[in-house]
């Protein structure tokens, strides 16, 4: 069995080189797009650069995105570890905030921690059903997320939240409500005054260092790492690789999980009528770019959150926010297929390196 | 019943087009995107031209222009087949969006567009058309020459090879037409039963459309049966919810949720022969052995 993470990263020798002339060249093919449909491009990058960094106020926002995305982009990082390429971030995401939502409501002490634990749990349990048809069932984990997404979207979205788990109709507020509003103090403090960074991005950069740790310093994970590397060899070693492969879906699943409850217990205080996120589908462009490790992921996650608190500000210049889809959709394109910049590379290298002898 | 022809028209179309890319060998994630795609182009073309029937053909074309990227990426520069659909759904969504509004002005719905006829029963010709297509793609799949040329290279590329059949090339017209019935399928959407482009097209039919092709066993008769069984559930939910008051009870979510969760359970218990084709997702290597 060929390991996944080598079919989609080895072809660049040099994949944080291959990632970043990705992304440069993304971000010039849509600033030509934005050129040449006769829009004024200087303007619409500078609004998108000062709604990413410019103040205390954007800066909140792209580490706001930024937290959600390194918690959605280690979710897909850490399946590809074990070998899975877990399309189902969304899914478990949205469960996860659903899972927060409700805890979040119960009037216990400590209530912010367990909202995040019981999201994790609800996430985490949504990841393992996918480990488990692959590892038991032999059903393509590429196609049963994708199932599993629409089947979370469906059931929470179109029954449970309008439904069930509604809040009591009050006048104002009757097709928006979402549930039941969470505790005070379940919310995510705010870290800085005038902006809306809160508890989540620190806690979303402590599970980042902890994941690489359990993948690079814990026998589990290496563990994972072999058995992503190839399960019937692993498996030879006396390595459980089934075992392995449903508690890498479950923590990827957790992750994911945890990301909803970001959104939830910092933004939006309970489970909205209408919650329409993406975040779980740009993880996958976020694990992408960033090679398929902890700190990549952290990085590629700030440059896209970076994306989309600063697409926000495009409207100004009369472009629709979801233009950072499209720069982000260019730089999964580009990296998909290192071997378009393969030649660039290594003629750059040609120059600049002397030739190594054998 | 009558809504069901319509319903299950756009999923038709999609669902053919990824049994053809993937009988290839050719995984197609990107159904989403290129129905996308087509369902633009097909509104803008008929706006343009006056015409729906050009616009259709537009569609086509524009399904076939986001096909055409997922065929160099995984052919050519043997990108990842799953990672090259993801991207082209993602840019779909941005492009589109942003083609909507540059070109329109709006972000929401296009102007009206010059829609298909319909007949006395409110069908288009591409409703019934989805009706006949599958049948002629399984006659097409399992009894010609060409037919049988694309199912090798989808099972054993290499002993196609040998026998003089130019995997590659054949693997890009296979998705090149993929992303022609899913072009069409969106364009159903928009020119034959809408009348217009709307920004949240096609809302997760290019996904369904996978799962018919999933739950139809890769075959052609298959998928599109399942197509129609979904289109089918998906008119009993809003009978349902018309009639019985069902949206007090909201389970027009769990009726939704009905297809993704038979398409898994299915698959779970491994009902019938579902295994995909041998080759596909693998990427042709001249060069390799197997």
């Amino acid at each position: 069995m060929p390991d996944l993470r080598a079919r989609l990263f080895t072809p660049a020798r040099d994949p944080s080189w291959g990632a970043a002339a990705a992304l440069l060249a993304s971000f010039v093919v849509s600033f030509v797009a934005m050129a040449v449909t006769g829009r004024d491009a200087v303007a619409g990058f500078g609004h998108l650069f000062s709604g990413a960094f410019g103040g205390p106020g954007p800066l909140g926002e792209t580490a706001l995105k930024a937290s959600i995305l390194i918690l959605t982009g280690l979710s897909v990082a850490v399946a590809l570890i074990v070998g899975l390429f877990n399309i189902g971030a969304e899914g478990q995401l949205i469960w996860g905030a659903l899972a927060a939502a409700m805890v979040g409501r119960l009037d216990v002490p400590g209530v912010m921690p367990l909202a995040l634990m019981g999201a994790a749990v609800a996430g985490g349990l949504w990841g393992l059903i996918a480990g488990w048809l692959k590892v038991h069932r032999g059903v393509h984990e590429v196609i049963s997320t994708i199932l599993l997404n629409w089947i979370a979207i469906h059931v929470i979205q179109g029954w449970l939240v309008p439904g069930p788990l509604a809040a009591a109709a009050s006048s104002a507020q009757v097709n928006v409500a979402g549930t039941e509003a969470i505790q005070r103090a379940a919310w995510l403090p705010r870290l800085w005054p005038g902006t809306r960074l809160d508890l989540g991005f620190p806690l979303a950069l402590l599970i980042a260092f902890a994941v690489w740790f359990l993948l690079a310093r814990t026998r589990r994970g290496f563990e994972w790492r072999a058995v992503g590397a190839g399960r019937d060899a692993a498996h030879a070693a006396g390595i459980p690789a089934g075992r392995r492969i449903c508690e890498g879906m479950a923590l990827s699943g957790a992750l994911a999980g945890v990301g909803g409850a970001l959104l939830i217990l910092g933004t939006e205080h309970r489970y909205p009528g209408v919650f329409r996120t993406g975040y779980g589908f740009d993880g996958i462009a976020v694990a992408l770019v960033g090679g398929g490790s902890a700190a990549g992921t952290a990085a590629a996650a700030v440059v896209f959150g970076a994306l989309r608190a600063g697409a926000t500000r495009l409207q100004l210049v009369g472009i629709h926010p979801s233009f950072a889809e499209l720069t982000q959709g260019l730089a999964v394109l580009l990296v998909a297929a290192p071997r378009l910049f393969q030649p660039l590379l290594t003629r750059l290298r040609a120059r600049s390196a002397p030739p190594v002898p054998p | 019943m009558n809504l069901v022809l319509d319903f299950a028209a756009p999923l038709v179309f999609a669902a053919l087009g990824g049994v053809l890319s993937e009988r290839a060998g050719v995984v197609n994630i990107g159904l989403e995107g290129m129905m996308r795609f087509g369902a633009f182009g097909a509104a803008a073309g008929s706006i343009a031209s006056g015409s729906p029937w050009i616009g259709l053909a537009c569609g086509g074309l524009a399904g076939a222009a986001a096909a055409g990227v997922h065929a160099l990426l995984s052919l050519r520069f043997r990108a990842n087949q799953v990672v090259s659909g993801i991207a082209l759904n993602l840019v779909a969504f941005g492009l589109v969006t942003y083609l909507l509004q540059s070109i329109f002005g709006s972000s929401g719905v296009s102007p009206p567009a010059p829609a298909l006829p319909r007949d006395r029963f409110g069908h288009s010709a591409l409703a019934y058309a989805a009706l006949v297509v599958p049948v002629i793609f399984h006659l097409w799949l399992s009894g010609t020459p060409a037919g049988l040329r694309v199912r090798a290279v989808g099972e054993h590329p290499h002993a196609a090879a040998t026998l003089g059949v130019r995997v590659l090339p054949l693997r890009a017209a296979c998705v090149l037409g993929s992303g022609v019935l899913a072009g069409i399928g969106g364009a159903t959407l928009s020119v034959g039963i809408l009348g217009q482009f709307d920004a949240r097209m096609p809302a997760g039919q290019g996904f369904m459309a996978l799962a018919a092709v999933v739950f139809g066993k890769w075959t052609p008769l298959g998928a599109a049966g399942a197509a129609f069984f979904f289109a089918a559930a998906d008119a009993v939910q809003r009978h349902l919810s018309l009639t019985l008051h069902a949206a007090d009870l909201r389970l027009d979510g769990l009726f939704l949720a009905l297809p993704y969760a038979l398409t898994l359970v299915v698959l779970a218990l491994g009902i019938g022969r579902t295994r995909a084709p041998a080759a596909d997702g693998v990427p042709y290597d001249p060069e390799g052995r197997t």
